[in-house]
């Protein structure tokens, strides 16, 4: 187990310093001459010349990498145009905001879609099984970032229930920054007002953020239940007497999990590729909503850090459910 | 006395796209307490669909049309799912027949069988007892069944464990109730001849030391005559004859029942007709066609570890023999006959057909190679492109290998089928929609559409029902001396090996244990291995059991 | 399992003399399809998603033909007719140059037809040939294969797609390039996956004993028992590119306005939200009914090409 741990966390390592070669490539793909892009068009030829020699452009594309990866070793990220600080610094302020309405936004998927999952595989073609499946491929289908405009029309302008964007609201005080997330932190702080208006901000973007994950949770723990509850160990288990509650709870459950978690970890992913949309509409201060307004802003750096670290949380997360199988599957622990 | 299981006039549909298909057609039949009765039935005969309606976990889209199942004077036909809990697997349980898809990969031994105790002992209200108590059972019905050191046994995983294991674990599994019937479905399909004689026997000393009453189902009539008392032959959802067991082995009446006993290879018989003729055929110049010398195969795993699938073996194989070769699963012997193709690159050694040194070839020469041996595969539900009519398969070795006009491959297509016996009107068909058989039919339909002079056949027929096996068989031989073929013969099956084969080689881990004229060896067997394996192939054999 | 015992044997006439008639040589394809036909018909959900389809199909090929006002597509400007509420001059209302938002809606069909066409089909063409290349081969070619495609699967797809179009800057051609570029690994691990299964089938062992070279091998036997997944991930497929090239016109670097795309209109709209609600809802409602669409397609194809619901 142990030794498996270790392989998987060595993938972890090549895959991200495959990420930041990718990320390089991309880099270099911008049409144009970098240096003049970072001149702006008024300048001259001698100083788009010492910008090409200030950033190493003049160097030749391997080295240049090794330079890259170099910086990335150290944590230099670059820097922002638009604000003038160092990337690295920037992504790690909105990096917690982001988190915490994944985690959020996963939550909800996990608790909703898995239980809903094992009834629809249960009670198979039956009303409830035709409700989930369309609700659960609308999920798929819902533009996260109209559904937003849509919740935001009804719950925070029309209904006033809920605030319409933000964080918190400009008057309130964040607690002190322990986490980050403030959810955590405002109960830490021991703050119960402070974590009530948080919890009333994200539930609309964490509705948003989680439907689709929801949707696809419920789908595939239904088509795993359906298959394992067909599989020849569960038809032994029945013909043994084992009855059909503790059949469908834990033993076609736990064999169930194994695809369901998959998806998780996948759907993880796709969650943090999405706040870049939830975060624009619900003008929520996380890395996607950094990496959008510099990419707007033609502000190449920051796009290209998000992108590392998304990709990081990413695969942080896939081989956290790689060890999770494993402590599922004997199979997988002696390989 | 009432019977214990009385199935009466039982008739059972199952609904498809193309309407209700009628799979038991009004079965009567009795159980009483401490019988052991055998099921006999092709694939498709109903066998299993009847079984597991006893024990209400009968197929999804299954209606009862009419008759009804009482045990213990109670009727269960329609019972709620509620009330089964009393029965299934308390007073009625079940072994099946591949142990390793009917264990529960992600939970230990102990643990999936405390749990059945557990379930027994909340459906008869008297409580779950704790941990440690069912944990001793546990242990004791693993001892029971014959299994070594119980205590390690219950924290392990079924992949950890044999097949053999396996069955037994689920047998003590099924035996955890302390049921009044036992069904076993095809206990001893998925394990090898030697295992295979253990279970039976393991399964005869449970039914005397606990007087079990026993059902047993199963296509081999040899594993049913070895435990059932009394038993039922079965054929298109209909119980076509029953009565004690010596008595329908011996004096068959309905004439299903005589064709399969007849069909049954029969391991102490000697095959003198076809001896005879495969003298008869020999050319005048008995050359040998293909040579293997000092062939080996290692296999290197992930690990790094080697495991020599084939080692150093030498063998030839005259013109116009079928020269046998049998052994048990894991012997080398699929890998063997896919070297002797160069379908397995042999990690050394040569392969010489007719005097040609074919190890060596590559690419175009090894393509043309090819045109004069071929291969026919142990699975024709497999070895066939689900996606491609019966004619496109049969002539796709035409189209790959000769420039054939494609109306002329139609009509070699046509014929072919012709000479393997299928109407013509096949080569539009699909492979699902045709039975076993007749795909086995098909696939050597397209082993000889190049006129090739050498058939390797790996297990030709072990997926196939008794009779078609028979059938298959009879018209290898045929085809054989009507094309002038060399056979190549693999099986595990040692009673076919004997009906069919001129001389073999019998094989254990990738060596040759024995050679020589088949009929010496069955008459004579001089290795140890070779006895033993023809004592277990006796022994699921009909005509051993008849002499009881 | 149980083998139900399905006799799907066709009744087939003695030896005839004469030419077999179509129905007859067919009789088997005429059945297959007869029955998916039926499975399909019988669920709501997937007939909900063909109707979507179809009608999105119809729009895409007719839609700048029969609008009220196709000049609204290209930016006409009338201010006199600016955001107005729907009504039965203007069914969508208009937007903030004066612009009917149905046709507007309505063109956006043609747009998002190309965009899933060309997202989908470049995607599937690059990611098919790699995923058979690495899944026949194995060796180091699927190595270097597999490892690059799994390093495009570590970033979420929209967020690389994200950091694409920043760099080859805003526009629904790169936007479109972009999306292409993030897509095609899906097709490699799935094509990849279904070959290696593929290839250990005795058909394939029995097509190389008879001499068969591999491309023959790939394109008569692995490619045609890959294609039931291939097409329903396509079906899919085409609604979540159609999503995704909006979500990028959403963030403002996919199509510029005024090019009727929807993601782009909405764009727009959120600025003049909530009191001119209009402009935001049609062509929202417009995505989600065809994404949907083509998601119910999906699913309703994989039902009855799912080898797995067949009997065989």
């Amino acid at each position: 187990m142990l030794t498996f741990a270790f392989r998987k966390i060595l993938t972890l390592l090549g895959t991200m310093i495959g990420i930041a070669a990718l990320t390089f490539v991309i880099t270099n793909i911008a049409p144009g001459d970098p240096a003049r892009l970072v001149a702006g068009p008024n300048a001259t030829e001698d100083m788009v010349a010492t910008i090409r020699s200030e950033y190493g452009l003049d160097k030749s594309l391997p080295e240049q990498f090794i330079v890259y990866m170099g910086d990335l070793v150290r944590g230099d990220l670059g820097t922002s145009i638009v604000t003038t600080r160092p990337v690295l610094e920037e992504v790690m302020r909105y990096a917690p905001a982001t988190l915490e309405l994944v985690f959020v936004a996963m939550f909800l998927g996990i608790v909703i879609g898995v239980p809903l999952g094992m009834l629809s595989a249960v009670y198979k073609d039956g009303p409830l099984d035709q409700v989930t499946r369309i609700f659960s491929i609308s999920g798929v289908a819902l533009p996260a970032f109209w559904f937003g405009i849509i919740l935001q029309l009804m719950f925070a302008v029309d209904l006033e229930w809920l605030p319409v964007s933000g964080r918190l609201p400009l008057v309130t005080r964040p607690p002190e920054f322990v986490t980050g997330l403030l959810l955590v932190d405002s109960l830490i702080a021991g703050k119960f007002s402070t974590f009530w208006v948080s919890l009333q901000h994200i539930i609309l973007p964490a509705i948003v953020l989680s439907f689709p994950c929801l949707a696809s949770i419920l789908r595939v723990n239904r088509a795993e239940m359906i298959e394992v509850l067909q599989s020849d160990y569960i038809v032994a288990a029945r013909a043994h007497g084992i009855s059909s509650f503790r059949i469908v709870a834990l033993y076609a459950l736990k064999n169930a999990m194994l695809p369901t978690l998959a998806m998780i970890g996948l759907r993880f992913g796709w969650m943090l590729g999405s706040t870049v949309l939830v975060e624009t509409v619900f003008d929520w201060p996380g890395i996607g909503l950094y990496a959008v307004s510099s990419a707007l802003s033609s502000d190449f750096k920051p796009v290209v850090g998000v992108t590392l670290m998304i990709g990081f949380f990413f695969i942080v997360a896939n081989t956290l459910v790689d060890l999770a199988y494993a402590w599922i599957d004997p199979r997988l622990r002696k390989a | 006395m009432t019977a214990l299981l009385d199935i009466k006039n039982y008739r059972l549909d199952i609904g498809t796209f193309d309407g209700p298909v009628h799979v038991l057609k009004g079965i009567n039949l009795t159980v009483n307490r401490g019988d052991t009765v055998g099921i006999v039935g092709e694939s498709g005969s109903g066998k299993t669909v009847l079984v597991r309606s006893v024990l209400g976990i009968g197929p999804r889209n299954a209606k009862v049309v009419e008759g009804s199942i009482s045990f213990d004077g109670q009727d269960i036909t329609n019972l709620p799912e509620k009330d089964w809990t009393k029965i299934r697997g308390i007073r009625i349980s079940m072994i099946f027949q591949d142990p390793m898809t009917y264990l529960n990969p992600l939970f230990t031994v102990g643990r999936q069988i405390s749990d059945v105790i557990a379930a027994h002992e909340k459906a008869a209200g008297t409580g779950v007892s704790s941990k440690a108590a069912r944990r001793t059972r546990t242990e004791d019905l693993l001892d029971q069944v014959g299994l070594p050191n119980p205590s390690m046994l219950f924290s392990q995983y079924p992949h950890q464990l044999s097949g053999g294991m396996r069955q037994r674990i689920l047998i003590a599994m099924a035996l955890a109730g302390k049921p009044d019937i036992l069904i076993a479905d095809e206990p001893t399909t998925a394990l090898d001849v030697t295992v295979q004689a253990q279970v039976l026997d393991l399964i005869n000393s449970l039914v005397e030391k606990l007087n079990l009453t026993v059902i047993m189902i199963s296509h081999d009539i040899g594993a049913i005559a070895t435990v059932a008392k009394r038993c039922a032959v079965m054929y298109k959802g209909e119980i076509v004859e029953q009565g004690m067991t010596q008595d329908i082995l011996n004096r068959p009446q309905h004439e299903y029942t005589q064709r399969l006993l007849a069909a049954v290879p029969d391991i102490d018989i000697a095959p003198e007709k076809v001896a005879a003729e495969a003298t008869a055929a020999k050319p005048s110049k008995p050359g040998h066609l293909l040579e293997a010398i000092d062939l080996k195969k290692v296999y290197r795993s992930q690990s790094g570890a080697d495991f020599t699938a084939v080692n150093s073996l030498s063998l030839s194989v005259k013109t116009g023999e079928i020269f046998g070769v049998v052994g048990e699963s894991g012997s080398g012997k699929s890998t063997l006959a896919r070297m002797l193709m160069r379908l397995i690159e042999p990690t050394s050694g040569d392969i010489i057909f007719d005097g040609q040194n074919i190890s060596g070839l590559s690419g175009e020469p090894l393509r043309k190679m090819r045109r004069h041996m071929q291969f026919v595969f142990q699975n024709p539900h497999s070895a066939l492109n689900g996606r491609h009519t019966i004619g496109d398969a049969i002539g796709e070795p035409l189209r790959i290998q000769t420039n054939m006009s494609r109306r002329d491959i139609e009509a070699r297509a046509e014929a072919l089928l012709d000479i393997v016996q299928l109407p013509k009107m096949f080569k539009y068909r699909y492979p699902h929609e045709l039975s076993g058989g007749q795909k086995q039919r098909v696939c050597i339909a397209r082993a000889i559409a190049l006129n090739p002079r050498l058939l390797i056949l790996d297990e030709p027929t072990s997926a196939l029902d008794i009779s078609v096996q028979a059938q298959v068989l009879d018209f290898l031989q045929e085809l054989r001396s009507e094309l002038n073929l060399t056979y190549v013969f693999i099986s595990h099956n040692l009673a076919v090996i004997r009906q069919i084969c001129d001389r073999t080689i019998v094989m254990k881990r990738g060596e040759i244990v024995e050679q020589g004229d088949t009929e010496q060896i069955f008459m004579a067997p001089r290795e140890d291995y070779t006895k033993a394996l023809i004592e277990s192939g006796r022994k699921t054999s009909q005509a051993a059991n008849l002499q009881v | 399992m149980t083998a139900a015992p399905m006799n799907t044997q066709i009744d087939t006439p003695a030896e005839a003399s004469r030419p077999l008639t179509f129905r007859e040589r067919h009789a088997s394809q005429i059945r297959q399809w007869r029955l998916y036909a039926h499975m399909f018909r019988k669920s709501f959900s997937s007939m909900l998603g063909l109707t979507l389809v179809v009608l999105f199909l119809l729009l895409a090929a007719f839609g700048p033909l029969i609008v009220p006002y196709p000049e609204a597509a290209s930016g006409a400007i009338n201010m006199s007719a600016k955001l107005q509420p729907p009504s039965s001059t203007y069914w969508f209302g208009t937007d903030e140059m004066g612009a009917d938002i149905f046709s507007r809606v309505i063109i956006g069909a043609r747009t998002s037809l190309w965009i899933g066409v060309v997202i989908t089909g470049l995607a599937a063409i690059v990611g098919i040939t790699l995923g058979i290349i690495a899944g026949y081969r194995g060796g180091w070619v699927r190595a270097v294969i597999m490892r690059i495609t799994e390093l495009f699967l570590a970033v979420p797809g929209l967020a690389l797609a994200l950091a694409i179009v920043a760099a080859l800057g805003p526009g629904i051609t790169n936007c479109v390039l972009a999306l292409a570029i993030v897509w095609w690994p899906g097709y490699v691990r799935l094509v990849e996956a279904k070959t290696l299964s593929i290839k250990e089938e005795l058909f394939i062992e029995s097509a190389r004993s008879i001499g068969a070279k591999t491309p023959w091998i790939l394109w008569h036997h692995i490619l045609p028992n890959c294609m039931s997944p291939i097409i329903v991930k396509m079906s899919m497929d085409m609604g979540m590119a159609i999503l995704s090239a909006a979500s990028l016109g959403f963030i403002g670097l996919g199509a510029q306005p005024p090019s009727p795309e929807w993601g782009s209109m909405i764009s727009v709209a959120r600025t003049y939200m909530p009191d001119w609600w209009w402009y935001s809802l049609f062509p929202g409602a417009a995505i989600f009914l065809t994404v949907l669409g083509f998601n119910l397609l999906g699913d309703g194809l994989r039902d009855i090409l799912d080898p797995r619901s067949r009997d065989r």
